[in-house]
């Protein structure tokens, strides 16, 4: 019995140890791999942290309206801090995907498979997103700028509205392309658009028919009364 | 063709309404005061299809209307397409290219849509150059004191403060200049740029002033002319002019950098009062613009002003005081933070001119309270005053130049 016993132990820890001795290997290349990828993501992070605000690249953030984005988002950092950060803590998951794949364990293999043939689709997402933001910022300040020289009273209303409406097209555009609830996306979009712009035609039907009774005049006939009253020839 | 000695050249657009009386004018001017000159008119058009081309054909001057005691030898007439952007700058270009090959050696170039020139601009235009050796000619109009605001308050007072020459409308639209100047013209690598669309007039005084060409001034009397574009939106305007102004600033900032006086210059013809029509002007609309823009865009103007223009501004706007005033030394660094800002390029240069805007307006306001009672003397004086604080502010400058806001 006790031979027995003792025969089951050995060969348990006979396989164990031969399997530990082939998966060994692994398991230390998974290591290496993700000590590299902390050392690489780390020196990338101080590079692109000094070399970035050199390039003058806060200065294009500033431009663009990225940094006032960062600012609405909740981070007080720098573009270009913000830049190295995203960048190396994605190079590090790059590592740390290899770093699974060096288990060569099916699940593993299927995971990193998996996650790198969705990756170009969160590429595009998150491009889709910062073009968003971008495209609705600029917008946003072209049309706040017309507003107030046109002396429109809710300029900062009409400007915000164009910045949501621009956002909220993008986003959908994004989840849609991740392929997250497509059809739920597709629906809620067009009821909420739908219901945005019946809601404003009633709004404008109901409360602003003299206002747009004048306004379609003024297209027709031309300006009048106290604009055209204003005879300064500012050149 | 052979050489000539004097050109006059005439861009135009759709101007056959106008047109035949300024060739008349022109051509009446060169009888008159340059009969021995070997004289030619062009008109540089830029596809015109009203029958501009026509009516400068059929512009015929009548020697029996001015009184001359010397044989009148009669101008060729050249009427022309120009190559290029759509533009004044174009239409300028081809009158310079025509005035180099010819070798003439005095030009002017008056606005085909000019209702109040008679055969004496040319003489003025011109006779400076071609008897007294000036290069450049600058246009002086009798204005009425509500005319020209943009001038008044930025490109005049700047380009005095920048240049050192008092030149009171570097923005006239008549010039007259040399032959070698206009060769000077034709080297600068400007044609495909917006000088070529809309910003040749400052580009050409800016460009006499800074190369250190000799400048003088004609008085011309009033300038009455075809309305541009009554629905013209002032914010394309006003980013248009200035623009051209900043965009100098950054080509020529090494020669302005050491300016810290400014100097008349020559004055040809007989200044006189005359009346004027009165301009209405809406001050509150304005105030009112001014008054949002501080509310609404001061977000905007961070991008631009420092720290306590900013401050100042808002403070003056949502004052509940009347009446509204905007003193002379916060609109100089109003000017100044804006072309620094344009400099550095803080923002999409029409969305920074276009924030601008509610900030002219609320100056313009001031301008008109200030002045509702004064005659032109007085207006003319604190029109001075503010060249006098631009240039007393020229250090600001130097300093706010190249710096974001705040000093970063």
């Amino acid at each position: 019995m006790w031979e027995f016993l003792s025969d089951v132990i050995r060969k348990t820890l006979t396989g164990f140890g031969e399997r530990m001795a082939a998966f060994g290997p692994n398991i230390l290349a998974m290591i290496v791999i993700l000590l590299a990828g902390i050392l690489i993501a780390g020196a990338l992070h101080f590079v692109l942290k000094r070399l970035l605000p050199r390039l003058g690249f806060d200065r294009f953030a500033q431009r663009l309206g990225l940094s006032l984005i960062l600012q609405k988002g909740g981070v007080r950092r720098p573009g270009s801090a913000a830049l190295a950060a995203v960048l190396s803590w994605g190079l590090l998951a790059v590592f740390v995907l290899l770093a699974i794949g060096a288990l060569n364990l099916q699940f593993a293999m299927d995971l990193v498979s998996a996650t790198l043939s969705y990756l170009p689709q969160v590429f595009i997402a998150g491009a889709l997103l910062l073009l968003g933001a971008l495209v609705s910022a600029f917008l946003r300040r072209s049309v706040l700028i017309a507003a107030v020289n046109a002396g429109l009273p809710s300029a900062r209303l009409l400007a915000g509205g164009i910045h949501t409406a621009l956002m909220v097209l993008f986003a959908a555009m994004a989840l849609e392309h991740l392929g997250v609830g497509r059809q739920v996306i597709l629906v809620s979009f067009t009821i909420l658009f739908g219901g945005v712009v019946f809601a404003l035609s009633l709004a404008f039907g109901l409360a602003g028919r003299e206002l747009a009774r004048e306004f379609l005049g003024r297209l027709v006939r031309g300006p009048d009364g106290e604009e055209k009253r204003d005879e300064l020839r500012h050149i | 063709m052979g050489p000539a000695d004097v050109l006059i050249g005439i861009p135009s657009f759709n101007n056959a309404r106008t047109i035949g009386h300024v060739v008349r004018a022109a051509a009446a001017g060169l009888a008159k005061h340059f009969p021995g000159a070997r004289s030619i008119i062009v008109n540089s058009d830029g596809g015109s299809k009203d029958g501009t081309a026509d009516a400068v054909a059929a512009a015929e001057f009548q020697p029996a209307t001015i009184l001359v005691s010397h044989p009148l030898s009669p101008a060729h007439k050249i009427v022309t397409p120009y190559d290029g952007i759509p533009g004044k700058g174009s239409a300028f270009r081809t009158i310079f290219g025509i005035a180099q090959r010819l070798g003439v050696k005095a030009c002017a170039v008056v606005d085909a849509d000019l209702r109040s020139i008679t055969p004496e601009w040319i003489e003025l235009l011109v006779g400076p150059v071609l008897e007294r050796g000036f290069d450049f000619v600058a246009p002086l109009y009798l204005r009425h004191k509500y005319d020209g605001t943009i001038t008044n308050s930025i490109v005049y007072p700047l380009t005095r403060a920048l240049y050192g020459k008092e030149v009171r409308q570097p923005i006239g639209g008549d010039f007259g200049f040399s032959g070698r100047l206009a060769s000077h013209y034709l080297t600068k690598p400007v044609w495909e740029s917006n000088v070529a669309r809309f910003g040749i007039d400052i580009w050409m005084t800016s460009t006499a002033l800074a190369d250190g060409f000799r400048v003088c001034q004609a008085f011309l009397g009033a300038k009455i002319h075809d309305a541009k574009d009554p629905g013209a939106d002032l914010a394309a305007m006003f980013a248009q002019v200035v623009s051209s102004v900043f965009d100098l600033m950054s080509v020529y900032r090494d020669r302005w950098k050491a300016v810290e006086s400014a100097e008349d210059v020559p004055l040809f013809g007989f200044p006189h009062g005359v009346g004027l029509e009165p301009v209405r002007v809406n001050v509150e609309r304005m105030h009112a613009i001014f008054r949002q823009g501080s509310r609404d865009l001061a977000e905007i103007w961070q991008k631009a002003l420092q720290e306590d223009t900013l401050r100042d501004v808002v403070s003056i706007a949502t004052a509940e005081a009347r009446p509204l005033h905007f003193p002379d030394s916060l609109w100089v660094r109003v000017v100044y933070d804006f072309a620094a800002a344009y400099q550095r390029r803080a923002l999409p240069g029409d969305q920074l001119l276009g924030s601008m805007v509610p900030l002219y307006l609320g100056r313009t306001a001031s301008f008109v309270l200030q002045t509702a009672d004064s005659g032109p003397e007085e207006v003319e004086a604190i029109v001075k005053g503010l060249a006098e604080e631009f240039l007393r502010q020229k250090g600001y400058l130097l300093r706010v130049w190249g710096q974001g806001p705040g000093g970063a």
